[in-house]
């Protein structure tokens, strides 16, 4: 019998598996790159139907985030504001009552308009987590996380894009330690707020107050340590004992 | 071999940067590998519902009716034209702010005056009315800079300061003249806090 399988089979097995390999690897890196969260939802900007701008009325004219979204503190859904709030600036007599931009919420609401149909302004949602998963803004806002560690600078987006990968390693990442990003409750809304901001003394004083123990002490054992947002963190985490779940079942019910 | 590593990984690069870099603005709804259970048929808030006639996921009061617990109340004596006439929880003084057809004095009982309310009262004024009355409630907030009719109201002015505190909480709920409503962004309550701060801007003002 002569050999039925050529000598350069010999290594046949092992080339395959080792291409087999390398494909499998450019897959995953393929996939870890353009098919996650960071890629598939991080900058989706659809049309919306009004071109709202809220680095206009954020950013400009200065509004805070819960003139519109009203609901953002009190309730799971961060609301989209109802065609009324626009209207009690954009109405007759107003602010640019008749710019063609706001044709849809003259629709909604001017009964006057030959267009008039009473509809709500149907807004393009960006940010969703799947319905599987539960999220409340409610819990994330009254415990000091600002808007912008979710949503970016929307303050300065002339149209507002998802900025975040909101994907369940994203969420977690926080969870895990959320003394880097926690902040003074009155400072929430304002997206461009730094450590400088915020007076040493007065904080000092505040955590003191809050934890029973003394400014002197604190100010002591801080002594060396830069005064920044994860120092500011840290100590707001101890003194409202914020333990964010990690359980599945706290997203997961 | 050699060409299946070089082609391999030519096609990975390519196909890479054909799908661009992360972070690129696109208007598509993203690309969801698996969609299972991510839309559940389930009325969510503020969403659309192809369960009812009208889309609408948020049901509205079938006309001619009032939600229970709810009540129409009264128009008050003076003949002011307001912008907007809703419901309320009830027709007492805290939910409209009249005694009868008339604007009352003082502020209800069930208000408790402290500190934390007037903190509260501060935030939601500075939220809600800054942008048009300004911050010390002098008119001049930016927004009244844009306004086709001037001028926005003076609240400091000697007439708000002699308004009862009934009408300045109906004004609130139900606009006047050029200013619309404000009953759907705050609740009753903080319409209170902010008629009690407005008072401490009058009095700081001193006029
Ligand atoms: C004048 C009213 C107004 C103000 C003030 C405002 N927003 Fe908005 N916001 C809207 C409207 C209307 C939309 C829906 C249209 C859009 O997406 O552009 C929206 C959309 C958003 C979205 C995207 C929602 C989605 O579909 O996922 C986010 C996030 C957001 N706003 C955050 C903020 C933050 C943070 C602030 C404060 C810095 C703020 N907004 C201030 C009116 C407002
Ligand atoms: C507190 C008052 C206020 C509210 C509430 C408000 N806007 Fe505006 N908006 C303004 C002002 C002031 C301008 C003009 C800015 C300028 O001229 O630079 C403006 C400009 C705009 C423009 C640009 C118009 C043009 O022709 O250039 C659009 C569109 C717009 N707003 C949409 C909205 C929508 C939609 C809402 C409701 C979610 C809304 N606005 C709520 C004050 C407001
Ligand atoms: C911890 C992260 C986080 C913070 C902080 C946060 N958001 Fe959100 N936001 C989300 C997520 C996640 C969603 C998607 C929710 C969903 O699918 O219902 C969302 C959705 C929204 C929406 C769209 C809701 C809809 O259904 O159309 C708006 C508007 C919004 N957020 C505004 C705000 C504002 C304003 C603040 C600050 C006061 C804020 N968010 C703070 C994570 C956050
Ligand atoms: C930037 C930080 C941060 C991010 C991002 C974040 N969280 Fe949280 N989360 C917190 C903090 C802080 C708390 C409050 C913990 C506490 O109250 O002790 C919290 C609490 C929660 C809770 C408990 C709420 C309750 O009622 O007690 C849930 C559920 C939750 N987060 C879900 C999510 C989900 C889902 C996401 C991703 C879409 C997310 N979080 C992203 C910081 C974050
Ligand atoms: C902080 C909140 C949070 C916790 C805790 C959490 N998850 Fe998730 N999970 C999410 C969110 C948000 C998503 C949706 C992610 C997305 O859409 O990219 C998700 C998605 C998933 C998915 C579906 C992934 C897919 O793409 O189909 C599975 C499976 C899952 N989680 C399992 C778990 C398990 C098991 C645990 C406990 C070890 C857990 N989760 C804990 C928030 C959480
Ligand atoms: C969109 C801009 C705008 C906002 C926001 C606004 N107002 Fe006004 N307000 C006006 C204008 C304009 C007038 C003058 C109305 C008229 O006489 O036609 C007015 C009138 C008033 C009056 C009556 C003054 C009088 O002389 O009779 C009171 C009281 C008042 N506002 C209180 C408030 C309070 C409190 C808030 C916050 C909850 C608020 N307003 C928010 C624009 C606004």
């Amino acid at each position: 019998m002569g050999n039925i399988f050529p000598r350069w089979t010999n290594l046949l097995a092992v080339k395959i598996l080792v291409c087999l390999g390398a494909l499998g690897t450019c897959v995953v890196a393929v996939a870890w790159y353009s098919f996650t969260p960071k890629f598939t939802r991080v900058g989706y900007m659809p049309q919306q139907p009004i071109p709202f701008d809220h680095s206009v009325h954020a950013g400009q004219l200065g509004m805070d985030c819960r003139y519109c979204h009203t609901h953002v503190e009190n309730s799971p859904h961060s609301n989209i504001p109802a065609a009324q709030v626009c209207w009690n600036c954009h109405g007759p007599g107003k602010v640019k009552s008749d710019s063609p931009k706001l044709e849809p919420l003259r629709r909604a609401m001017d009964v006057n308009d030959p267009n008039y149909t009473g509809k709500p302004i149907e807004w393009v949602q960006l940010h969703k987590v799947p319905d599987y998963a539960h999220f409340n803004h409610s819990a994330h806002v009254n415990r000091g996380v600002s808007c912008v560690e979710c949503h970016g600078r929307i303050d300065e987006m002339p149209v507002v894009y998802h900025a975040k990968p909101l994907s369940m390693s994203w969420c977690l990442e926080c969870h895990r330690d959320p003394g880097k990003v926690l902040r003074p409750l009155n400072e929430i809304t304002n997206l461009a707020w730094e450590a400088d901001d915020l007076s040493p003394d007065e904080f000092y004083a505040y955590v003191a107050g809050k934890t029973g123990t003394s400014t002197d002490e604190l100010k002591k054992a801080d002594t060396g340590k830069e005064w920044d947002r994860e120092l500011i963190g840290a100590h707001l985490q101890k003194a409202w004992g914020v333990h964010p779940p990690q359980d599945c079942a706290a997203c997961h019910h | 071999m050699r060409w299946f590593f070089l082609i391999l990984a030519i096609a990975t690069v390519a196909l890479v940067c054909a799908l661009g870099p992360r972070g690129q603005k696109f208007s598509s709804p993203p690309f969801m590998l698996f969609p299972d259970m991510d839309n559940q048929y389930k009325v969510k808030a503020q969403k659309p519902s192809p369960f009812f006639e009208n889309g609408q996921g948020a049901r509205t009061p079938v006309e001619g009716t009032v939600p229970l617990g709810y009540t129409y109340p009264g128009e008050s004596a003076d003949s002011v034209a307001r912008t907007s006439r809703d419901y309320s929880r009830g027709s007492d003084y805290l939910n409209t702010g009249l005694f009868g057809d008339f604007y009352g004095k003082g502020f209800p009982e069930e208000i408790k005056m402290d500190e934390a309310f007037l903190e509260r009262g501060k935030q939601r004024y500075q939220i809600t009315c800054t942008p048009c009355h300004g911050e010390a409630g002098n008119g001049a907030g930016i927004v009244s800079k844009y306004w086709a009719i001037p001028p926005t109201a003076n609240l400091i002015d000697p007439r708000v300061k002699e308004m009862p505190e009934g009408q300045i909480f109906w004004t609130i709920t139900h606009g006047k003249g050029l200013m619309g409503p404000y009953n759907g962004v705050t609740s009753v309550n903080d319409r209170w806090a902010i008629t009690a701060y407005l008072r401490a801007l009058q009095a700081a003002a001193g006029k």
